[in-house]
């Protein structure tokens, strides 16, 4: 017996949502970050990697 | 308009268009599942084709709203210039989604065209993706 009429729509809205939401995730990681603030961190680490690789071969 | 674009994408446009159009694309395939249940076509245990077609038209909302503010963006800020073939694809998605609305409020909801009109609507919104976002992911 399948379950009730209002189950059924709100599992199908609830399994949009969810498709959504997953839609959403796969593509921001695709991305990666985009946010100025994690972007500048990102590059303050490369510099202070690469300052740190010169001090070694200096 | 496109300062207003930019400011509520974070500077982040296309990058914002490509996400809303997936959830777009990922949306109407699901759409298309149920209307296969809507129309009998699908008959799985646990969903009935009255639900289906009450969820297939609440999602369909989703959809065209999302739809409106993709193309908003898009001219918007890119405009019809070096849209090419996405250009066309983009107006004739637009113009299909008025059909549907047109059909559903003319012809009411066993309206003969809705099955054909929604499966033209899911290949234009794919093509229309697969020249953008899919191009921009490395798909189209």
């Amino acid at each position: 017996m399948p379950p009730s009429q209002g189950k059924q729509i709100l599992g199908s809205l609830l399994v949009a949502l969810a498709i959504a939401a997953v839609a959403v995730a796969v593509v921001t990681a695709h991305f990666g970050p985009t946010s100025s603030a994690e972007l500048e961190a990102r590059e303050e680490r490369r510099e202070a990697a690469e300052e740190r690789r010169e001090e070694r071969g200096g | 308009m496109e300062d207003l674009i930019e400011e509520l994408t974070r500077g982040n446009v296309a990058e914002v268009k490509v996400v809303l159009a997936t959830v777009i694309v990922a949306l109407a395939v699901y759409q298309l599942v149920l209307a296969a249940v809507s129309y009998g076509k699908l008959r799985p245990r646990f969903l009935e084709s009255g639900p289906a077609t009450w969820a297939h038209r609440a999602s369909g909302d989703m959809v065209l709203v999302l739809a409106v503010l993709v193309a908003i963006a898009c001219v918007g800020y890119y405009g019809f210039d070096e849209g090419g073939a996405h250009a066309v694809f983009g107006c004739l998605v637009l113009a299909a989604l008025a059909a549907k609305v047109l059909a559903v409020r003319v012809g009411g909801s066993s309206s003969p065209l809705l099955p054909w009109i929604g499966a033209a609507l899911f290949v234009l919104f794919t093509a229309t993706w697969l020249t953008s976002a899919g191009d921009f992911l490395g798909v189209g």
